[in-house]
């Protein structure tokens, strides 16, 4: 699904974000990577998706080269990869179903479509109830499912979610690492970039550890290091 | 699918201008200012074109003949000053004539009448009336004139309506290149305001344009409502300057009127039937102008 080869990521002048990183994820798998701040997370993220170019090697998603992808090409791969970041949030002046449905809006997507797919989305992240609300009405947990219910709108095969518990408490980060869970189950290739030794401990899932630009570790059934 | 974007976009682009809506009605107003100035422009040029108009059809030279000349003699010198290549047509205008149209313009007058009554016979000379082929012509006219000599002319009437003519060009130069210099700093003066609209736009909507790329909307989706602005912009400005403008014109016309008391210039007919090509024309250097300006500030700082 996932693979990396001989990744090398510099920021100019000389920033070695990703050394020589080699990385097979298959799909289906549930994957956490670890590592301290500034080690290159998510560099590896963004060059995924195709917003950072990579300097050597070769990246490959569901059997397609996007090492050099074109400006053209890249909705497409967004539509088949969800994205969580820290800074990716809903939009205040609208309501969760809105947030969720300008996701599709913006793909060209019917409204009948669109009133179809946002309450399914909506209901597996469990805000069923609370899709008529405004961000700032519903709790931080709630808010940042909202947006994993956007990421999953295209009905993508692989999720990526770069510290998605970051501003949570324990209770809330632990509701959402199940939530992933879930996703998982029905199929979907998660990738989690956390922070978290507790929930990495409990998943009890892969670990890819990274450390300044170079991956460290790797187990298929992983502790955290650091 | 295509409708449908393009209607989302058209949606978008109101919101966005709506969202900075100060900022937008600063930048319809100069676009607007920008506008008048031109059409300002256009209504001097038409104003001087029909000066210029109104004084040539009354530049004419008038030769009198002494009053008991043959009428043979006359047309004689007639056929002679009409040979002349800057002549356009000569008018003899015999005694009694003279006295018709004099009478004709002084009866209202008893005074004049009464003189005239007093003199008993007619007091006019017969004349000849030239018109000139072309006003740049006037000078080798006059040159040529002055140089027959035939005992039956009594005198020889020349103004100067050259004068007259370079004045009124000289006059309606200088407005035109002051109005041209006027139009030229609003039009870029309007294209400066579009773009920072467009790019404070874009600034306010940072975070949809971030969302967007990252749920994989296409490039021309995001930058498609900010192009569309520039046109809104267009439309609302020759809209409105259109109004305005009739509106304005309709004040000046009694002015105007009274400045040309005897010529037919009507500047809202003028308009009225050139609209497509005033309006039309403003309306299309205006797409161009304000795309051109989203484009460039589109290009520049869509890049969430
Ligand atoms: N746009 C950028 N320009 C220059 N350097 C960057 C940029 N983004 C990240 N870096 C640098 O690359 C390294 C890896 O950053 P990042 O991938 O964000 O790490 P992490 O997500 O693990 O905290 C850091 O040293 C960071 O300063
Ligand atoms: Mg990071």
């Amino acid at each position: 699904m996932i693979k990396f080869i001989n990744v090398t990521k510099i920021y100019p002048p000389d920033i070695k974000a990703l050394d020589q990183v080699n990385l097979h994820i298959k799909p289906g798998e549930f994957v956490s990577i670890v590592g301290q701040s500034g080690s290159g997370k998510t560099t590896l993220v963004k060059s995924l998706i195709g917003e950072e170019k990579v300097s050597k090697g070769k990246i490959i998603v569901g059997g397609w080269d996007i090492t050099n992808i074109g400006q053209r090409e890249v909705p497409f791969l967004r539509r088949q990869i969800g994205v969580i970041f820290q800074d990716f949030k809903l939009l205040d002046k609208k309501t969760l179903f809105e947030n969720v449905a300008f996701a599709l809006q913006v793909c060209g997507q019917t409204p009948k479509k669109i009133k179809a797919i946002v309450p399914q989305v909506l209901k597996i992240v469990g805000l069923e109830g609370k899709t008529r609300r405004y961000p700032r009405e519903v709790s931080g947990g709630e808010q940042q499912r909202a947006v994993i219910a956007r990421a999953l709108v295209h009905r993508p095969k692989i999720l990526l979610a770069d510290e998605p518990t970051g501003n949570l408490d324990s209770i809330n980060a632990e509701e959402i690492i199940e939530l992933l869970q879930k996703i998982n189950k029905f199929g979907t290739t998660i990738v989690l970039v956390t922070h978290n030794r507790e929930i990495v401990n409990r998943l009890k899932k892969r670990v890819i550890t990274i450390e300044n630009g170079v991956i460290v570790s790797d187990q298929a059934v992983g502790k955290y290091m650091l | 699918m295509f409708l449908l974007s393009l209607g989302r976009i058209i949606k978008f682009s109101f919101q966005d201008i709506g969202r900075n809506i100060w900022l937008s009605i600063v930048t319809m107003s100069i676009l607007i200012l920008a506008l008048f100035s031109v059409n300002m422009l256009l209504t001097v040029n038409v104003i001087s074109q029909a000066a210029i108009g109104a004084v040539k059809e009354k530049i004419d030279v008038n030769i009198y003949i002494k009053p008991d000349t043959e009428e043979s003699k006359i047309m004689a010198l007639k056929a002679q000053i009409s040979g002349l290549s800057q002549v356009k047509d000569v008018r003899y205008i015999s005694k009694q004539e003279a006295l018709e149209s004099f009478k004709d313009k002084h009866q209202n007058d008893p005074e004049v009448m009464e003189s005239l009554k007093e003199i008993g016979k007619n007091p006019l000379t017969p004349s000849l009336v030239i018109k000139p082929k072309d006003v740049d012509q006037y000078q080798e006219l006059i040159v040529n004139l002055n140089s027959i000599k035939d005992d039956i002319i009594e005198s020889r009437n020349f103004d100067d309506h050259k004068l007259m003519i370079d004045k009124i060009n000289g006059i309606t130069d200088r407005v035109s290149e002051a109005g041209m210099v006027i139009s030229f700093t609003f039009i870029i003066i309007t294209l400066l305001l579009v773009y920072n609209s467009i790019r404070v736009a874009i600034y306010t909507h940072r975070r949809e344009i971030k969302i967007m790329r990252l749920v994989g909307a296409s490039n021309w989706f995001i930058r498609a409502p900010y192009l569309f602005s520039g046109i809104i912009y267009t439309v609302v400005g020759v809209s409105a300057i259109v109004v305005i403008y009739y509106f304005f014109l309709n004040l000046l016309q009694p002015y105007i009127e009274t400045f040309f008391i005897d010529y037919d210039i009507n500047l809202a007919a003028h308009f009225r039937d050139n609209f497509i090509n005033i309006f039309g024309l403003q309306f299309l250097v205006g797409i161009v102008v304000n795309m051109a300006a989203s484009l460039i500030a589109v290009s520049k700082y869509s890049k969430v």
